[in-house]
């Protein structure tokens, strides 16, 4: 099969899994979709490799091809062809994206088996999955906002999944709405780049951008802005980032997938494929860069004081994201897809393992009323930690190459973006002692009673079922999260699933080690043969050494402070939060970023509607406009009424017959 | 081929007829045929309608009233061509709709339903002013009735104010028509399009009849500030009529913009672009913020049709060199139609299963044991909201492309209401389909009589989401040839 076949399969299967399990939801029994929608994903994946061993056996510079499937909507200059662009950088995404979601629908096999909407779920995630690879294959704009609507509604109709809870839907509604706004970033984002080079190719318009804009160009600034404004909202960096946290109202495997591993990546990929417009609007990237590392830094503030478990890896997910961004935007592209893929085998690996502790507990996130599964759940524990050390960045797990790749490659820049790298380590050390206060509180001191049940062989069922947001009392007609669990220890597909990715959380940084492989870095290349620092920018090897074993010796200092004060001294973060008080309550309440978002934009539009609808509308629209005509008949009383009435039916009637009429003197003419 | 397009136009006018004089049980099924023919009819035109032919197709031209210089002449180009199909689709599956729930006095619903249609077509396809005068205020007679007679509680009060206010526009337009029939005609009046976009009037003339045609395409839309008499007839016609009305009776206004008034006043359409410009984007943003705050299911479609009219008139007033916008209109006009029409007959099942009402605080949890219907209100929502990947995305990338190109701040300013819209969109289905179970609610699935008239509409929406193509190729000349004059007078 050639490589353009290959990379339509890639898209066909998903597609063709989504539509097979919702035509046949109440023929096929429950069970049998959740074997289709892994199949899709599977078969797709191995399309995937077969694109990339298509791919590499065409020569270096012919690695960029593009096939045409039909015209969308071509006119006046438009060229939108359903069109899909196969170079490395899109087959690696296609790797990373079929692979990653193989594993995370076996997981669900078993993981969502007490669901009543199996058959909808599976639906959905064969959709996200499309709609994912969708994104990464488009060879244009229009398509490329395609596939990006496309996840962002995948994302909402999975975060709305439980969709009796009040919670879910106003996550759901949420994240859609910041989604669309990065959607319409994207599409002014576009309309700027369209004027200046008449294209929405992605090939011609990276030919053409050189000639059509000069260095930092206004409108290209603008276009880039815009194009960041959609990377934001869709990979969760700041200020656009408040609906990450509350899709975790989603079903964990969801978190794991789009929340952690895939949708929220694309941002980053979105970046690294626009390179050429942004190297030529360095302004543009700068301001990528330094909101990438304020993102990091931010989240993990965050991430040291939450305490709902899920919500800990969703704020370490922001932050590993702000790293990408940081990376990509500065120009570090291989280090930031490297991070992306690790990122996506460690963190969809630690919602796993959550999910699993939250099935123990019987639903609830709360990491206060944890303690001690290390016993009860050994492989969950030995799985959590292995994404804990790779998250880390602890050596040699594969977080550890992926993340001192950037920072070294932000010091290696020799000016403003040393800034940054330092900044990145103190990232790094917070990302280190969140994890780590994550699993030792989980898994370390006192065993709850969930936990010594589950020893002694009971999995902990509530007595009545309630959303751990609210408190509310659990409508258990929509199934899940009804009375039935599942972990990991009893269940094979996820231990499975949790196997793979522990195994590739660990040798994942193999494809890129410094100095001895740069396989990813030369894969990549193609993609980035234009760009003027692919090669260029390059830390010594000396910098390289030193900023390894900084990395190595900051990941084991976070890992010994939380130990110290999670495990040996568990008195002491009282102390500390009463002592910082402010600053504590500062990071619980995340920054306020909701709240000024609140003060800023929702309220002012639901005064707004209330004065237009209340106001505006009934005194003048319907008031002053109508009263001349209307307002005279509702006073005039019911005789006037009637002869108003009588006379518009005569009206009408009068126009009827001289219509007739007319068309009879016609007939008669003719 | 020969396609004759006054069988199309009249087939529905002699079956209501027919309608009228048959027993009632029998009158839904003549008018169900009434409607199906014109759809065949418009089917064979879309799929045999030559698009790399220039000007009109399939014209028919004969002379009617040789003294006042008006012509009974018909004719398709990439201007109607699709909206016709809208109109031939909708108006069946609203037929076939009534069919299978038979309203009282059927016959003479019948009657109203076959006029109404005759005067859409016969407004899309004439193209003679005086002939699209006649049929444009011909659809306020049946509309009138429908609305008066087979209503809500307060129909008649609804009724008397969308007359007066339609009528308002009309006798404006009226006086318009004749104004520049006289005005344009060397010897005696001269009504024909052809004739009219040839020998234009003064720049001063121009603006003053613009007014004229304007504010009648306006109010009939509607478009912000002009739409007094929408909430009113919203929310007490049928909803099956509403379905139609909503659906094509407002596409006439905006497609009178691009077949009359761009054409014949071109130097005034430039001048008041500005102002045609700002009252659209007042109608995206006013019709969104007030869909929004409304929990009438009808009221909120009703405001979200002004925003998406806005969005129209805003593409039509583009005036861009390629005449992107005017082509993104076009795609939109049908686009908006497709799409609200299955929405209002999806207001009468979702008051089915909330206890008569259509109220979005009355209901809740409908989803859970109807599926289909939640999967139809979904793809039909997305769609609303111009979802990317949807053809009503492809409608709205165009206008604000279009925009963009000529009034670069109009646009941005614009697609606020692009989020806006998804706003309104998913908090009335989450209201409806999500959250808790209201307490008048009963959920259950809609049955085969809904799915044959709901599925098809989807599958259309669906359709025309995976190949807009076809539609445009048919829009690229025509819009550009409505907008040609106005834009070369812009540059």
């Amino acid at each position: 099969l050639s490589l353009e076949t290959y990379g339509w399969l890639v898209l066909a299967f998903p597609l063709a899994g989504a539509v097979i399990i919702a035509l046949t939801f109440n023929v096929l029994p429950s069970r049998a979709h959740g074997v289709i929608g892994t199949l899709a994903i599977l078969l797709s994946f191995l399309a995937a490799v077969g694109a990339f061993s298509e791919l590499q056996s065409l020569g270096e510079e012919e690695r960029q091809v593009v096939a045409v499937g039909w015209d969308y909507a071509v006119t006046s200059g438009v060229d939108a062809q359903v069109s899909i662009l196969l170079d490395p950088l899109s087959v690696f995404m296609m790797l990373v994206v079929s692979g990653v979601s193989a594993l995370i629908h076996l997981y669900s096999v078993a993981y969502m088996g007490g669901d009543r909407g199996y058959p909808r779920f599976f639906a959905y995630l064969n959709f996200f999955v499309f709609s994912m690879l969708l994104l990464v294959e488009a060879a244009n704009f229009l398509l490329l906002i395609i596939g990006w609507a496309f996840v962002g509604a995948a994302s909402y109709l999975l975060i709305s999944f439980w969709y009796r809870r009040t919670t879910a839907t106003a996550a759901g509604i949420k994240a859609f709405v910041i989604n669309v706004l990065g959607d319409v970033g994207l599409v002014l984002g576009t309309f700027f780049i369209f004027q200046g080079t008449g294209s929405l190719d992605f090939l011609r318009v990276f030919a053409e951008v050189d000639q059509a804009f000069a260095t930092n160009d206004g409108d290209l600034v603008a276009g880039c802005l815009l194009l960041l404004l959609g990377a934001f909202a869709k990979s969760a960096q700041v200020p656009l980032h408040t609906w990450l946290p509350d899709a975790m109202e989603g079903p964990t495997p969801v978190s794991a997938l789009i929340h952690a591993a895939t949708m929220v990546t694309a941002g980053v990929y979105l970046i690294a494929r626009m390179h050429p417009l942004f190297e030529q609007a360095p302004a543009a990237a700068d301001v990528g860069a330094i909101l990438g590392c304020a993102t990091l830094l931010i989240a993990a503030t965050i991430g040291l004081v939450v305490t709902d478990l899920k919500r800990v890896i969703a704020y370490s997910t922001m932050s590993q994201i702000g790293y990408m961004v940081m990376a990509v935007s500065s120009a570090s592209y291989a280090a930031g897809m490297f991070h992306l893929m690790t990122h996506a085998f460690f963190k969809a690996l630690l919602f796993m393992a959550a999910g699993s502790v939250i099935a123990a507990m019987a639903g609830i996130q709360n990491l206060d009323r944890m303690g001690g599964f290390r016993k009860a759940m050994p492989f969950t524990f030995g799985c959590m930690l292995v994404g804990g050390l790779a998250l880390s960045g602890v050596p040699p797990f594969s977080g550890f190459f992926s993340k001192d790749e950037i920072i070294a490659l932000e010091l290696a820049r020799d000016d403003w973006h040393i800034v940054l790298g330092v900044l990145g380590y103190v990232g790094s050390l917070m990302t280190a002692i969140y994890t780590f206060r994550m699993i030792f509180r989980a898994f370390y001191g006192e065993p709850v009673e969930e936990a010594r049940e589950l020893e002694h062989g009971h999995l902990y069922h509530a007595p009545e079922p309630t959303n751990p947001m609210t408190g509310e009392v659990e409508d258990t007609d929509v199934g899940f999260p009804g009375p039935e669990h599942h972990i990991a220890e009893r269940e094979f597909s996820m231990k499975l699933a949790m196997g793979g990715l522990a195994v590739l959380a660990i040798i994942g940084g193999i494809p890129q080690i410094p100095d001895l492989n740069e396989s990813l870095h030369h894969f990549l290349e193609p993609t980035f043969a234009d760009s003027r620092f692919y090669d260029t920018v390059e830390p010594s090897g000396t910098l390289t050494v030193v900023g390894m074993i900084v990395g190595a010796v900051v990941a084991l200092t976070g890992i010994f402070i939380a130990y110290t004060l999670w495990v040996r001294r568990p008195e002491v973060p009282a102390r500390l939060q009463a002592r910082f008080a402010p600053l504590h309550t500062f990071f619980v309440d995340k920054w306020y970023f909701d709240e000024a978002i609140d003060l800023l934009f929702v309220r002012p539009a639901a005064w707004l509607g209330r004065f237009a609808s209340t106001t505006f509308e009934r005194v003048f629209v319907q008031g002053a406009l109508v009263g001349g005509a209307s307002g005279l008949v509702g006073l005039a009383g019911a005789a006037v009424r009637r002869v108003q009435t009588g006379y518009l039916r005569y009206y009408a009637a009068l126009l009827l017959l001289g219509i007739t009429s007319l068309g009879a003197y016609f007939l008669v003419s003719a | 081929m020969t396609i004759h397009l006054s069988i199309l136009i009249f087939w529905p006018l002699l079956l209501a007829v027919l309608a009228g004089l048959s027993p009632r049980g029998v009158a839904p099924v003549i008018a169900l045929f009434g409607a199906l023919v014109p759809l065949a009819y418009a089917v064979m035109l879309v799929v045999d309608f030559d698009t790399a032919a220039r000007g009109l197709q399939y014209v028919t031209d004969d002379e009617w009233i040789p003294e006042l210089g008006i012509r009974y002449s018909l004719g398709v180009d990439g201007l109607n061509l699709w909206l016709v199909g809208l109109t031939g689709l909708l108006f069946a599956a609203s037929a076939l709709w009534i069919a299978l729930r038979p309203p009282e006095r059927a016959q003479l619903y019948a009657v109203h339903f076959g006029i109404a249609e005759t005067a859409v077509l016969g407004a899309f396809l004439a193209q003679d002013l005086a002939l699209f005068v006649l049929f444009f205020d011909l659809m306020l007679v049946p509309f009138y009735f429908l609305l008066g007679q087979w209503g809500g509680p307060e129909r008649v009060q609804a009724a008397v104010k969308m007359v007066i206010y339609t009528l308002v526009g009309s006798l404006l337009m009226l006086a318009g028509a004749v104004a520049v029939a006289v005005l344009a005609g060397p010897d005696g009046p001269n009504f024909s399009l052809a004739f009219l976009r040839e020998n234009l009037l003064g720049e001063g003339t121009q603006k003053l009849l613009f007014v004229a045609f304007g504010l009648a395409f306006l109010i009939k839309m509607p478009a912000f500030p002009f739409h007094g008499w929408m909430p009113d007839a919203y929310r007490n016609m049928p909803l099956p009529v509403l379905a139609v009305f909503s659906g094509v009776v407002s596409k006439v206004a905006a497609y009178g913009f691009l077949r009359i008034v761009l054409p014949i006043f071109p130097a005034a359409a430039e001048d008041w672009q500005m102002i045609m410009l700002i009252l659209a984007v007042l109608s995206i943003l006013y019709g969104s913020i007030l869909a929004f705050t409304q929990t009438n299911m009808r009221l909120i479609l009703g405001y979200s049709s002004i925003a998406q009219l806005g969005f129209i008139t805003l593409g039509i007033f583009a005036l861009d060199a390629g005449a992107r916008g005017a082509q993104g209109a076009l795609l939109q006009a049908v686009n908006h139609g497709l799409v609200v029409a299955p929405l209002f007959l999806i207001i009468a099942l979702l008051a089915a299963r909330a206890g008569g009402s259509e109220d979005i605080r009355d209901m809740g949890g409908i989803a859970f044991r109807a599926p289909v219907l939640a999967a139809m209100f979904m793809i039909v929502t997305l769609a609303t909201l111009a979802m990317p990947g949807s053809a009503n995305f492809v409608g709205e990338f165009l206008i604000l492309l279009g925009v963009f190109d000529s009034r670069m701040a109009i646009a941005i300013v614009a697609s606020i209401g692009v989020v806006l819209a998804s706003v309104y969109a998913l908090r009335m289905y989450i209201r409806s389909m999500h959250n808790r179970q209201g307490p008048a609610v009963t959920s259950f699935e809609m049955s085969l009589r809904d799915g044959l008239v709901i599925v098809p509409l989807v599958l259309c929406i669906l359709a025309f989401a995976l190949f807009p193509q076809r539609a445009i190729d048919a829009g690229e000349p025509a819009a550009q040839g409505a907008s040609r004059a106005a834009t070369g007078a812009a540059r």
